[in-house]
């Protein structure tokens, strides 16, 4: 596995992520958190508890920009556990992956579902945690649903782009 | 112990999700009860300079406005000093001027970081207000920075009153819209007109009294309520948030020491 390779891409996304992804104003419900895309694209040879810690400290150094400490870890952390799982539950012959996930090697519908459901329970967990009350949920439901979507079709893009 | 050993193993990346996660839900908790670490928030000096070089990117573009504003002030200034009497020259406010250097509005708990911190003489719980009213309150203090919590977060009440009779009630914010805010506490006997304006009540050494907070755009009274719903429309435009004064009060300390005695 090429670490320069995931802390240069880590780096880039980070940076987009900052300086244009949370500059975004579109009617104040779309705050798509693509930086996400460093922990799906991680390769899947890695230990199930590496994969968590990597989780943390990317989540934590999201907090530190957004002023939410704990709470983008915590999301992290728990997409970090399920995507094992998840990828176990899509992926019929798992030998084939060769430790890349990406449309190359599981095609476009399988990397669609893999996005999408562990983007929706990223998403889903950052808000309610920061909405840190029952009482609007109505908002974090949309909020996930709008930001979920842009966030999305930016990871599934970038893979098209990529690995086409 | 052995078969404790191997069910340790058997579940040991449960345990570390577990772990993990109670360790993130106590920052979290710690965090919103009392913010402490200037380190990580933008009151980091680092990340804040980041901000703040975006921020000055994103000022050129709107030069043309900043000075209508910075223009519109000074008259308003210029009166002030005009109709002055030498008492009010032994005040115990003062006002540092600060820059936002970033800030969001569109958010349930939004943030805005200044660009001033404990070198300045920022300290935790000072009020920030700007030309057109209050703004918000200090919350977390780095060295040349500070996180503000403004009056449109979900977790800041501010006392106010109504300039025309000292009536006072708590503003909060719905999450919803930056540009209004709901005022509370306000008792059934009260006749609310829209157009009376609230202002800072100055119960508080956080803020000088009298300092605009927002004009009422409607009220409702259902049958049977005890208390009126008060829709607040905000003196202060946060869009468009750019220089923003520190309250300095020189009592605050002492007053602060003095009601903490109290409890």
């Amino acid at each position: 596995m090429d670490w320069t390779k995931q802390i240069g891409r880590y780096i880039v996304v980070m940076l987009l992520q900052v300086l244009l992804f949370d500059q975004l104003q579109l009617w104040g419900v779309c705050h798509p958190y693509v930086y996400v895309l460093c922990l799906l694209m991680l390769p899947i040879t890695l230990p199930h508890s590496a994969e968590m810690l990597i989780g943390a400290a990317v989540g934590l150094v999201m907090d530190v920009f957004c002023n939410s400490l704990g709470v983008h870890m915590a999301s992290c952390i728990l997409l970090m556990f399920m995507r094992p799982y998840l990828i176990g539950a899509i992926v019929n012959d798992k030998d084939r992956l060769n430790e890349q996930i990406s449309v190359h090697t599981i095609g476009l519908g399988a990397m669609i579902q893999y996005v999408a459901i562990l983007v929706v329970i990223h998403h889903l967990a950052v808000f309610t945690l920061a909405a840190w009350s029952w009482q609007h949920m109505g908002f974090v439901l949309i909020e996930t649903l709008v930001s979920s979507l842009f966030t999305v079709l930016v990871i599934i893009g970038y893979n098209v782009l990529k690995y086409k | 112990m052995q078969t404790l050993i191997k069910i340790l193993l058997r579940y040991s990346n449960f345990l570390v999700f577990i772990a993990l996660e109670v360790a993130a839900f106590l920052l979290i908790v710690f965090n919103s009860a009392y913010p402490r670490s200037s380190v990580l928030s933008t009151a980091n000096d680092a990340i804040a300079w980041q901000h703040e070089q975006v921020s000055e990117i994103r000022g050129y573009f709107n030069l043309r406005s900043q000075n209508e504003q910075l223009a519109a002030e000074n008259v308003a200034l210029r009166n002030q000093i005009s109709s002055m009497d030498s008492a009010q020259f032994r005040q115990v406010i003062h006002y540092t001027g600060a820059k936002a250097v970033q800030m969001t509005t569109d958010r349930l708990h939004n943030y805005l970081t200044i660009n001033r911190g404990s070198i300045d003489g920022i300290i935790r719980g000072q009020g920030v207000r700007n030309e057109e009213g209050v703004v918000g309150i200090v919350r977390t203090v780095g060295r040349n920075y500070s996180v503000v919590m403004p009056i449109i977060n979900t977790h800041t009440n501010l006392s106010c009153r109504f300039a025309k009779n000292d009536y006072a009630g708590t503003l909060k914010w719905d999450g919803k819209d930056s540009r209004f805010a709901e005022l509370a506490d306000v008792a059934a006997h009260m006749v609310v007109n829209p157009g009376d304006t609230i202002v800072t009540s100055g119960l508080s050494p956080v803020f000088p009294e009298g300092i605009p907070v927002g004009i009422v755009e409607n009220s409702t009274l259902k049958e049977g309520d005890s208390y009126h719903t008060i829709r607040v429309r905000l003196s202060t435009n946060f869009k468009r948030l750019k220089y923003v004064e520190v309250v300095q009060n020189a009592h605050q300390m002492e007053l602060e020491e003095l009601t903490h005695g109290l409890d």
